[in-house]
């Protein structure tokens, strides 16, 4: 039986397309973030100037609750109904 | 199918097809990023704590290097503190002034050399270049100038003690 979800994701296969791209785009931009505070705060930590290495840890798991929220768009898997071996 | 008479209940246990299985899906993909993001978060929590909570030790008092006498102009040497491992070198520039820096290049830990009659401190591994006065980068791709020992003449004998950066601006190593 189909149901409204099954029909729309029939007649637009591409928007799983679109929000996958979309949600990958986020992700792969929030750790270039991180990537860059961690360095920054590393080389600050090692050049004794410590200030900088607290907000950049706020900052760096605020980016991970934003992309651990942001999975939960992901789209669900398209299963196949009938397995026919 | 040739296997058809045999049991093939654990295709409906395991449905996932040969293909299939090699693949990493984009939702696995988009997972392991948020995973990457994690770690990331908590290697910047490690070193927040670390800096705040555990800076590093101090040299702590003066400890004797060598005499002058053993130490031509333009000359260096290479030693340890006692109950530590990090390497040090004492350079005795031409103009008779004696500096202390850790032999190891901020930018990825190789040993450093004083270039005879330059004034300038050498890292081979990727061309860096320190200042031998300040321990200042002057080029390449280390990013801090090099951590710096005090030097203290006592008559003939060559005495190292921590060296007190400026509090007001700790990347400012240039004053003496
Ligand atoms: S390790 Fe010294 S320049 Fe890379």
């Amino acid at each position: 039986m189909s149901n409204f979800r099954e029909a729309q994701n029939q007649a637009h296969p591409n928007k799983t397309s679109t929000l996958m791209l979309a949600l990958i785009v986020i992700l792969i931009m929030n750790v270039s973030l991180q990537i860059w505070l961690l360095y920054t705060a590393l080389n600050n930590a090692l050049a004794e100037n410590t200030d900088i290495a607290f907000p950049a840890f706020i900052a760096s798991f605020v980016l991970f609750l934003i992309g651990a929220g942001w999975l939960y768009f992901l789209p669900n898997q398209v299963r196949r109904k009938n397995i026919n071996f | 199918m040739a296997t058809d008479e045999k049991d093939n209940h654990w295709k409906e246990d395991f449905p996932i097809e040969q293909l299939e299985a090699t693949q990493v899906t984009r939702r696995d993909f988009a997972k392991f990023l948020c995973l990457v993001s994690g770690g990331l978060a908590t290697g910047s929590g490690y070193v927040a704590v670390k800096a705040n909570f555990f800076p590093p030790e101090k040299v702590q008092g003066e400890h004797l290097v060598c005499k002058k006498s053993e130490l031509p102009k333009g000359g260096t040497r290479s030693f340890v503190i006692t109950g530590s491992t990090i390497p040090y070198i004492l350079i005795r520039l031409e103009t008779d002034e004696f500096r202390a820096y850790e032999q190891k290049c901020t930018h990825l830990s190789c040993a450093v050399f004083y270039m005879p009659k330059s004034g300038k401190i050498e890292c081979p591994c990727h061309d860096g270049w320190f200042d031998a006065l300040t321990g200042e980068v002057l080029a390449g791709p280390p990013p801090r100038p090099l951590p710096r020992l005090e030097v203290v003449i006592k008559g003939e004998d060559i005495y190292v003690k921590e060296f007190e950066t400026n509090a007001a601006n700790p990347f400012n190593t240039s004053s003496t």
